[in-house]
């Protein structure tokens, strides 16, 4: 059983005319999965989410849950819950308030005695690691604290599904990788159908069990994160996703799997063919991890000169510019003990990769 | 280092903390004065005028709370009084029953940009139309000429136009809740307003109904705004002796327009100073009393 999204359409006038947010999305999210919708802003993955809330209706297309067809079902009746970007808490409200409003509404009422909604209320404060805190307001506390109230909101009325709309985006770096440990950990241990938007690619690979990479209103790729990375499909997935190199050229020719581009300073680069590659003008990328700087010579599949070098902890950041093309090339290297070793700006280096960490893509 | 090195520290500072104070003085210095001559000084004189009594035409200076004291037991000032308080707490409540579902209809149900500052426009409109104008015009509708009662004899509802609809106090507190409404429109938008739309779709999203959420969530977070709006009109309406004059019946005289008489007609100008020295005293409590309890409602986010 699942989350099925079938050809959602969704237009909003804007200052330009009508635009579609949402072109056409088909989705399948599998029960108790931890799926990220991930694009740049306006890609539509918000209104996406929107729709599958219920705070939005479709001008076409249909969203089944678990069997039930619940497009036109209205927000408060579809046993989804959302966690909004600025938490949207309550301000009136104590934190306990806010955590018991979903079991007082009216369609509620009469199921949860006071004795239970207070427990159930102290169970999930606790469950988000906020115990003792249900007389405060919410503006009393940080913005960590405020994002797990609204965690235990979500979940004390056992919803099937989570939404979040990058609900990690106001907090500073170090929260956030709390955070995601700490979603992460709810999953597993809830079981839950977590559906989650946010525009860091970083974010999206580390917490997800699949990821649907969107551009202009369609799903691009929809993939386990690892696939996403070393196998995208197209060239925006390829950039939008990790630091990556993309060398343009013609396709050559092929070889069942295997493809050959000839790039524009006539050098033939192989690498494994996208699914469903038709044209003749494509890229080849390659990881920026997965090129080593190597002397210059026949091993070498490219040669150039290194214009920068940034040290950014991990690794150091090269940026080659390569004979005869006018791309520089982004290559990452662990940092090597003794830093004298790797080539410095300014340097004559070469550019080696292995086969199968090349992916020949198109649009 | 010696003692006397030091010497010359604190000096600076004093030196600096007083050029701050100099500066400070430059710029609080005129609305202070502003402050000072045109409202504590007539607020002063009003009640060193109210504290004497006259000689028939001449005022005779004194320290006497005769004024005061006639106006708590000789009829009509208290009752009048009492009647005018009425007027306005009437007003203030019916300007806010009609500007609530307004506002929210601004707020919420208008979704365009450009039609919410059209709205917006239209309520505050009328307020570039004089005062005397708006009055004037209630007496076109609800006169024994009017278009309401000509309608209603045209309808065959009654035969004779209604005299009860004019020169009324149904005509006063109905004219001065339209020419106030507004400013409660304003001030429950301007509450409304501040309500995120994701506090609506959280509580949509748990699944509250549109009433419960009104209940819940958006009347706790506006109320302020509409003690606030209520005050402003409360205050307007309670001290205004135009619209009671034009609309107005005899008996509907309004306690401004006793103090105007007073003053203007029966040239007893401390018991007309007593009357607005207690108006003014009565506002200030009712004004304090609701900035205390705005901020006990208020919504911090």
């Amino acid at each position: 059983m699942s989350l099925e999204l079938s050809g959602l359409v969704k237009s909003f006038r804007g200052p330009h005319g009508t635009q579609r947010a949402v072109d056409g999305v088909d989705l399948v999210i599998p029960r108790g999965e931890f799926v990220s919708m991930i694009g740049s802003s306006g890609c539509g993955k918000t209104t996406t989410l929107r729709l599958i809330a219920g705070l939005e209706t479709p001008d076409s297309g249909s969203i089944v849950h678990e069997g039930r067809e619940i497009t036109h079902v209205p927000a408060a009746r579809r046993g989804l819950r959302m966690m909004f970007q600025d938490y949207a808490l309550f301000p009136h409200m104590t934190v306990g308030e806010n955590v018991a409003f979903g079991l007082r509404v009216r369609a509620q009422r009469g199921r949860h005695s006071a004795a239970e909604i207070d427990r159930l209320v102290d169970e999930h404060l606790e469950l988000v690691h906020l115990p003792g805190v249900r007389n405060r307001r919410p503006n009393e506390l940080s913005g960590g604290q405020r994002q797990r109230v609204a965690l235990a909101r979500a979940l004390v009325t056992r919803p099937d599904v989570l939404l979040f709309d990058e609900p990690l985006g106001a907090l500073d770096a170090g929260l956030r990788r709390a955070m995601q440990f700490e979603l992460k950990r709810l999953h597993a241990e809830l079981g839950k159908t977590f559906i989650y938007v946010t525009h860091d690619q970083e974010e999206a690979l580390a917490i997800s069990d699949r990821i649907a990479v969107m551009h202009e209103g369609r799903v691009l790729q929809y993939a386990p994160p690892d696939e996403i990375y070393f196998q995208p499909t197209t060239r925006y997935v390829a950039r939008f996703v990790g630091s990556t190199n993309l060398l343009d050229g013609e396709l050559a020719g092929r070889d069942g799997a295997l493809g050959a581009v000839r790039l524009r300073n006539g050098t033939v680069v192989r690498g494994l063919v996208a699914t469903g590659l038709p044209d003749t003008k494509v890229s080849a990328m390659i990881r920026a991890d997965r090129i080593d700087l190597v002397a210059e010579g026949p091993s070498a599949m490219l040669s150039g000169r290194v214009r920068e070098r940034l040290f950014l902890g991990t690794h150091d950041e090269f940026q080659v510019d390569v004979d005869g093309l006018d791309v520089d090339l982004t290559v990452h290297m662990s940092r090597r003990r003794d830093a004298s070793v790797a080539p410095g700006v300014g340097a004559r280096v070469g550019l080696r990769w292995a086969e199968e960490d090349v992916r020949v893509l198109s649009d | 280092m010696s003692a006397e090195a030091l010497a010359p520290i604190p000096d600076v500072r004093r030196e600096a903390r007083n050029a701050e104070r100099r500066r400070l003085l430059l710029w609080l210095g005129p609305p202070a004065a502003w402050f000072a001559v045109f409202m504590l000084l007539p607020h002063l004189s009003l009640l060193y005028v109210s504290l004497g009594h006259m000689d028939y035409v001449d005022f005779v200076p004194g320290f006497s709370a005769a004024n005061y004291v006639k106006i708590f037991t000789v009829e009509p000032y208290l009752g009048v009084t009492f009647k005018s308080f009425n007027n306005g707490l009437m007003t203030a409540v019916l300007a806010s029953l009609i500007a609530y579902p307004l506002a929210l209809w601004m707020a919420f149900g208008v979704s365009s940009a450009r039609a919410r500052a059209l709205v917006s426009v239209l309520v505050i409109l009328p307020w570039l139309a004089s005062y005397m104008v708006k009055a004037y015009a209630w007496k076109t509708i609800l006169g024994t000429q009017g278009v309401v009662n000509s309608l209603l004899v045209s309808a065959g509802v009654v035969a004779e136009p209604l005299e009860t609809l004019m020169y009324s106090r149904f005509a006063v507190i109905l004219t001065l809740t339209y020419i106030f409404t507004p400013f409660c429109v304003i001030s429950i938008y301007a509450q409304l307003e501040r309500i995120p739309p994701s506090l609506i779709e959280a509580a949509r999203n748990l699944g509250a109904t549109d009433l419960e959420i009104l209940r819940r969530i958006v009347l706790p977070i506006s109320i302020p705004g509409v003690f606030a709006g209520a005050v402003i009109v409360f205050s307007l309406a309670f001290s205004d002796f135009i619209t009671s004059t034009l609309v107005g019946g005899p008996s509907d005289l309004m306690i401004s327009s006793i103090m105007i008489n007073l003053f203007g007609v029966s040239m007893d100008r401390p018991l007309a100073s007593a009357i607005g020295f207690l108006m003014l005293a009565l506002a200030a409590v009712l004004l304090v009393t609701m900035q205390w309890v705005e901020k006990r409602v208020q919504v911090r986010f």
